[in-house]
């Protein structure tokens, strides 16, 4: 009997494996990579009925966040602002900014008695079964940059997070890594350095006793006073604030305990 | 070792709970739908199975073409604002509006809760000084009338869709030619709404045409008028406080249920039903019922008996006769059957016994004798004044005449045009003989119809005019006792429609029908003015009467409550006309003999849909009825001895003949039911109605020969005929128990703690582990509890004593949980989505004590097969028990759920996450209470009757009727096919209260709700406040307090799953000298 397969089939099988392992590995990272949220969602930029920038009225003009979406701290949903609220500054009549603009035609066209609303594309979408609410965010401690990026830098707003299942988690698991005080959720510049230490621990006075607040600088470390604390904080955290000390206080006094059960998001 | 937990054996002897007689006889077919958790899952005809496999590999084809072509790019979402704000919208919050709803006598306050404009769910309105924040289950599901689908949309011109144009040059006609002759042949047909400004408006409308008549019709309403203004005087309501009545003595008034008698009965009955424990069973109110079938009011008695309805008029004269009224005819009360007769007598000496504190009550369709009767008793019980509350409506100063008027009038030739606005539909339920569809067409009258369905009389009418629903209309109302509410608009009407008050306005000239083209707005002119709503001002006008003068705060005021503050009448002094009694009298006599085939046919109005009027209500026509469980159907109810004599079973047809016409409908036994008697429910059987509602049922209206014929007692024929059994959809097997005891009463003779010592449960080891996880209290010993202290802990209370068993809870959860209906063929299937299930059970007497009627023998103890005689089963008590998500603590369903979509939160609830659920269904196999359901088909995209299409369903019947997706709250998923669903104590609600606190709290730690402030929607809903709900990590919740109740017990307690929701044992107040008195509520000491 001929040997009917040739010498260098031997390795044939072993050569098919690896090639496999190749593959395998190669199409599940492809997967992972270009089928989950952070690749099909993130970067999202549709073209807008009006190109309008949050650049020229967040960043240079300075317009708070709630100046336009007036409801985010009371409702589930921050609203996208009426038709009235761009009129006031840019209508016939009104603020007479741009009225001659054609790129705001739509909303001249919409401040007409007869006139239809204008239809903004939506560009962070959440699916139908997850219920977010921006009121529990915003008066807990988040700031909109936290979920939707420096948009005082976007000329044309994208969406800059995944906003996937796994990182509401991420966030739901160690809140503490983006607290800020209430007074800073809508500073989108805002960084934990700008905080003094002062008056961020004075405040925190009226929640929490010192020794309270001390524990959770250093385990089992008290204090009396304000002194006391800002010398500690010092000592454990060096000259500038960071979140490592500003998160874990706000967390322990406000109570923030963030729900991870289903039910919290699927309704 | 490993501890094997069998349930308990049944019981040999001792009472027994049932839920139907197939149950109670273990017959076969029952026995082997107890293995499946959905009772004939599987069970698909040849028709369906052949479909299913042609059409698969289509159904294949088509949907993945259409998932290449979805999923090539994201679709792009929209977001609209409005152009300007609208006041006190805020996008994602919903806002509340108080209004009424106008019900034939009075009104039903109402808060509704509107989502971005649309009206989505209604609740009482519980600072209305009326009610005390419960709904029936009509009210509760009136809405999904407005979003149906097939309301009427446009003008019909005899039954033809017509333009408004032409129906308003018609109006224009009539009005002008009736304005030059004074109104002659001019009849205006109305309801029985009570509204001041409809009052003053057709006061006007008399005025203007002095000459027209005006008629009143409800269909469902009896001679109650009558005989109040023979005896009380013209104008003057009665209102009932039972909550002031220590003993009520009912001839066949089913007060809970479909004939209240005041605006609240529900309620004011059951706060005197609050017995803590059995030893204060004497401090509730008593309840006798004497009636002929099933009512709630009777499954609520304390002493119930089964009387035929022709009987009744003999023992409200015995009743009287002992009682001390003169006017009681001897020889009616010696008719009486001497059982009866003791029965009757002695209630009467507990009644005497408690002057002042008792009442009589009758049925306002029963004969003017009962009436009469019971309205002399009251008076010999010192009532009027005491319970009887009397007021005097001054408001509606005409006269009106009846239907039967009416047709007298038109068959004189009298009556030329007629406008009918009562929302009655008299061609469909007027006698038959009266013809009135032919009348009106050979005296060549010309009828306007106004209406929002697209009844029998629209069709018929010359002219239909499309009415808008009372949350799309201004209008007002008073409740009974006189309260003055406003009925506000929360939507513009969706289909143009006008409300009674428009039409009327436009015959006055006061405001014009017509609706002109919308006009291009001239943009450089100034906005027009707003349109004056005519109706709006004839409100304003009438409120500024009532209120002494427009003070726009007290207007404004009045919007917001939904009342007028202070505008509740003081009770009128009432003065009995006993001379008036004789006059009622003179029809009543001695009942004739009945037999299985002549027997008599009682005609009742039905608890779903009423006179008719909901026929196209889905939520309605699936609710079961509370005590038939029977479904997008009615039927003959039979008594048992009479069933069984004319050898029917379930479904087989009867031919029913009356000296008036003669009905064709298949019959089911019912327990309770008197011999030699057939009740009917009414408003079933009408043709063309709308997809829900056509063909459903058999109409029993035939069988009248006058509109208040309501018992049928001479020239009665019944016959069996041989086709082939009806198919009931019948929901009492479903989700069965299996006869454990989960329903547990006593008497003042039980022991304190009897509730937690019955059955097994007083032999439960100590260390009972079946299904061990998270429960108890978090401490240092249990690290794996439940935290009490930086959480809420959610729990339920049920109270048996008070629940009556309605179902105005499920249509609330149905509502608030966008639970779709699944259609008659589904519900057969056991494929029910309705989150909470009404389980209804009987109970009869001693079973082992009684001789087997075939064998002539006592049962051996190992008999299971348990025959009760027939008389056994007229006797049968009936009680009820809503069952939904225990929300266990150790949860039989989590530990099965392959993909753990069902889990635990740390609120204690059991959670079901729907995008993760596969629809395997172990959840719901391995769930003892049965309370899981699944979406077997799309039930909320697709329409009923294509739901095995699929995607080659009608294309412009596929996906949700747009309409009814106005209906759905946004803040519940709409959920799927394939996927398991559940009661979730609201969770949407609860997960909002919580974040409203966050919200208002801020920077602070105090996270606990208010006390008591979140409401489930079955709560919200419940009129007898049967449901509480809370945080059990709260001391002061009333949940935690009723938890401590003796009457506290768990439902299955031996399986130590530790459900969040418990029921308070029910406590009958039973009088020991009444016959039959040991055998009420008596196992409980026996059971196990």
């Amino acid at each position: 009997m001929g040997n009917f397969f040739p010498r260098w089939t031997n390795w044939l099988p072993l050569k098919i494996a690896i090639a496999l392992v190749f593959v395998v590995v190669g199409v599940a990272m492809g997967v992972t990579y270009y089928f989950t949220p952070k690749y099909t969602r993130v970067g999202y930029m549709p073209t807008q009925p009006v190109p309008f920038s949050h650049k020229v009225h967040a960043g240079q003009l300075g317009l708070d966040c709630r100046f336009c979406h007036t409801f985010g701290e009371r409702s589930s949903h921050s609203n996208v602002p009426n038709n009235q609220t761009c009129a006031n500054c840019h209508g016939e009549g009104k603020g007479q900014i741009k009225i001659a603009s054609p790129k705001l035609q739509p909303v001249r066209d919409a401040a007409k008695p007869d006139g239809k609303p204008i239809q903004w594309v939506k560009v962070h979408k959440l699916p139908d079964y997850a219920y977010f609410n921006h009121s529990a965010h915003l008066n807990r401690g988040l700031s909109c940059v936290n979920c939707h990026g420096r948009v005082d830098q976007m000329d044309v707003v994208y969406q800059h997070e995944s906003q996937s299942m796994g990182w509401c988690l991420d966030c739901h698991r160690e809140p503490e890594k983006n607290l800020r005080p209430l007074t800073e959720t809508t500073n989108l510049a805002y960084t934990p350095a700008s905080l003094s230490r002062e008056s961020f621990y004075k405040d925190l006075l009226g929640k929490a006793k010192a020794d309270e607040i001390a524990e959770v600088i250093k385990p089992g470390a008290k204090a009396a006073g304000l002194p006391e604390l800002v010398k500690l904080a010092e000592e454990k955290f060096g000259k500038e604030v960071t979140q490592a000390e500003v998160g874990p206080q706000l967390k322990k006094h406000w109570q923030i305990a963030p729900p991870e059960n289903c039910t919290a998001c699927h309704r | 070792m490993k501890r094997i937990w069998n349930h308990p054996e049944e019981p040999k002897t001792g009472r027994r709970y049932w839920r139907s007689i197939n149950e109670l006889e273990s017959r076969e077919d029952f026995m082997k739908s107890l293995g499946t958790e959905f009772p004939n899952g599987d069970m698909l005809n040849d028709e369906e199975r052949e479909n299913s496999r042609r059409n698969f590999l289509k159904i294949m084809g088509a949907s993945a073409g259409l998932m290449g072509l979805a999923s090539c790019r994201r679709p792009i979402a929209r977001l609209v604002p409005f152009t300007s704000s609208v006041e006190w919208a805020v996008p994602g919050k919903p806002l509340f509006y108080a209004t009424s709803m106008p019900r034939a006598g009075g009104a039903t306050p109402l808060v509704v809760t509107t989502h971005d404009g649309r009206p989505t769910h209604l609740t009482g309105n519980p600072v209305h000084p009326s009610v005390s924040g419960g709904v029936d289950a009509f009210a509760q599901a009136s809405i999904l009338d407005m979003y149906d689908p097939d309301r009427s949309r446009e003008p019909l011109h005899s039954g033809r869709p017509a333009t408004w144009g032409g129906m308003v040059q018609a109006l224009t006609k009539v009005r002008h030619h009736y304005a030059e002759n004074g109104g002659d042949g001019l009849a205006l047909l109305v309801g029985g709404e009570v509204s001041p400004t409809l009052a003053r408006i057709r006061a006007d409308l008399a005025k203007r045409f002095p000459k027209a008549k005006f008629y009143r019709y409800e269909a469902a309403s009896g001679s109650q008028t009558k005989v109040n203004e023979a005896l009380l005087g013209a104008g003057v309501t009665p209102v009932v406080r039972l909550n002031k009545a220590a003993r009520v003595f009912c001839l066949d008034a089913d007060f809970l249920g479909l004939d209240p008698v005041s605006d609240d009965s529900v309620a004011e009955f059951t706060s005197t039903r609050n017995a803590e424990k059995p030893s204060e069973a004497e401090k509730m109110s008593r309840l006798y019922v004497l009636e002929n079938r099933y009512t709630l009011t009777g499954a609520m008695a304390d002493h119930r008996k089964a009387v035929s309805a022709s009987a009744l008029a003999a023992a409200a004269a015995a009743l009287a006769a002992k009682l001390g009224v003169g006017e009681a005819p001897a020889a009616l009360a010696g008719s009486v059957d001497p059982a009866l007769k003791a029965w009757v007598e002695t209630a009467a000496e507990d009644l005497l016994a408690h002057k002042g504190k008792a009442v009589v009550l009758a049925g306002s369709r029963t004969s003017e004798a009962i009436q009469a009767l019971a309205a002399a008793c009251n008076n010999a019980l010192g009532a009027f004044g005491t319970v009887i509350e009397t007021y005097k409506n001054t408001d509606d100063t005409l006269s009106y005449g009846s239907l039967k008027d009416l047709h007298a009038a038109m068959a004189a030739g009298q009556v030329k045009v007629l406008f009918s606005f009562t929302q009655s539909d008299p061609i469909f339920d007027a006698p038959t003989s009266w013809n009135l569809d032919k009348l009106a067409s050979e005296k060549g009258v010309k009828v306007f119809h106004h209406g929002i369905r697209k009844c029998a009389s629209a069709r018929a009418a010359s002219w239909h005019i499309p009415g808008s629903h009372f949350l799309e209309s201004w209008g007002d109302v008073r409740t009974k006792d006189g309260t003055y509410g406003i009925v506000q608009p929360m939507i513009q009407p969706l289909y143009d429609g006008v409300s009674e008050l428009d039409v009327c306005l436009s015959l006055l000239g006061k405001r014009e029908l017509d609706r002109p083209d919308p006009k291009p707005i001239d943009p450089k002119a100034p906005p027009p003015p707003p349109p004056v709503d005519a109706a709006y001002e004839a409100v304003r006008e009438t409120f500024a009467k009532i209120a002494g003068g427009l003070d726009e705060q007290k207007w404004n005021f009045t919007l917001r409550d939904g009342f007028l503050k202070d505008s509740t009448a003081k009770p009128a002094s009432a003065t009995f006309n006993a001379g008036g009694v004789a006059a009622l009298l003179t029809n009543a006599k001695p009942a004739g003999a009945l037999s299985a085939t002549a027997p008599e046919v009682v005609l009742v109005p039905d608890s779903s849909l009423w006179d008719g009027r909901f026929a196209n209500n889905g939520w309605l026509q699936e609710a079961p009825d509370p005590v038939t469980k029977l479904t997008w159907d009615n039927a003959a109810l039979i008594g048992s001895k009479t069933f069984r004599e004319l050898g029917l079973s379930e479904g087989t047809w009867v031919k029913i003949t009356t000296p008036a016409g003669s009905l064709e409908i298949p019959a089911i036994e019912a327990p309770g039911h008197v011999s030699n008697s057939i009740t009917i429910q009414l408003g079933y059987g009408q043709r063309k109605i709308g997809n829900v509602g056509s063909k459903v049922g058999f109409n029993g209206y035939g069988l009248r020969a006058s509109t208040d014929e309501w018992v049928i007692s001479s020239g009665v024929k019944v016959e069996k005929l041989g086709r082939k059994a009806h198919e009931f959809a019948i929901t009492q097997e479903h989700n069965s128990m299996e006869g454990r005891a989960v329903y547990r009463e006593g008497t003042h003779k039980d022991k304190e703690n009897f509730a937690q010592v019955t059955g097994i449960d007083s032999h439960i080891p100590p260390e009972m582990t079946f299904y061990k996880g998270q429960f108890g209290v978090k401490s240092a010993t249990n690290e794996a509890g439940f935290d009490y202290e930086t959480k809420h802990q959610w729990g339920m209370t049920i109270d048996l004593s008070k629940c009556i068993g309605c179902t105005a809870c499920l249509i609330a959860c149905q509502s608030e949980n966008n639970i779709p209906i699944v259609g008659k063929d589904q519900v057969r299937k056991g494929r029910v989505m309705h989150w909470i299930r009404m389980d209804r059970y009987f109970a009869t007497a001693e079973v082992g004590t009684e001789k087997d009627h075939h064998t002539n023998k006592l049962p051996s103890v190992d008999d299971v097969h348990i025959e009760p005689t027939a008389e056994q089963l007229e006797d049968a008590q009936m009680v009820n028990q809503p069952v939904a998500c225990q929300q266990c603590e150790s949860a039989p369903c989590e530990t099965v759920c392959p993909v753990n979509a069902t889990v635990h939160t740390d609120d204690g609830l059991n959670a079901m996450a729907y995008n993760r659920c596969i629809g395997t269904r172990y959840c719901a196999n391995n769930c003892p209470y049965t309370a899981r359901r699944f979406n077997w088909f799309d039930y909320n995209k697709r329409p009923l009757d294509e739901l095995y299409m699929g995607p080659l369903s009608t294309p412009d019947k596929t996906g949700m009727r747009e309409s009814l997706k106005l209906q759905k709250n946004p803040n519940v998923t709409v959920r799927m096919r394939g996927v398991i669903e559940k009661c979730t104590y609201c969770v949407q609600r609860l997960e909002a209260a919580k974040i409203n606190q966050k919200q208002t709290q801020r920077d602070s730690k105090n996270f606990r709700v208010a006390t008591d402030s979140v409401k489930t929607a079955c709560q919200q809903s419940c009129p007898a406040g049967a449901i509480e709900f809370g945080d059990l990590a709260n001391k002061d919740s009333t949940v935690n307090k009723l938890k401590l109740s003796p009457r506290n017990y768990t439902v299955l307690k031996y399986l130590n799953t530790r459900p969040r929701t418990t029921y308070l044992a029910r406590i009958r107040n039973i009088n020991d000298k009444m016959p039959g008195a040991a055998n009420i509520a008596a196992w409980s000491s026996k059971q196990f």
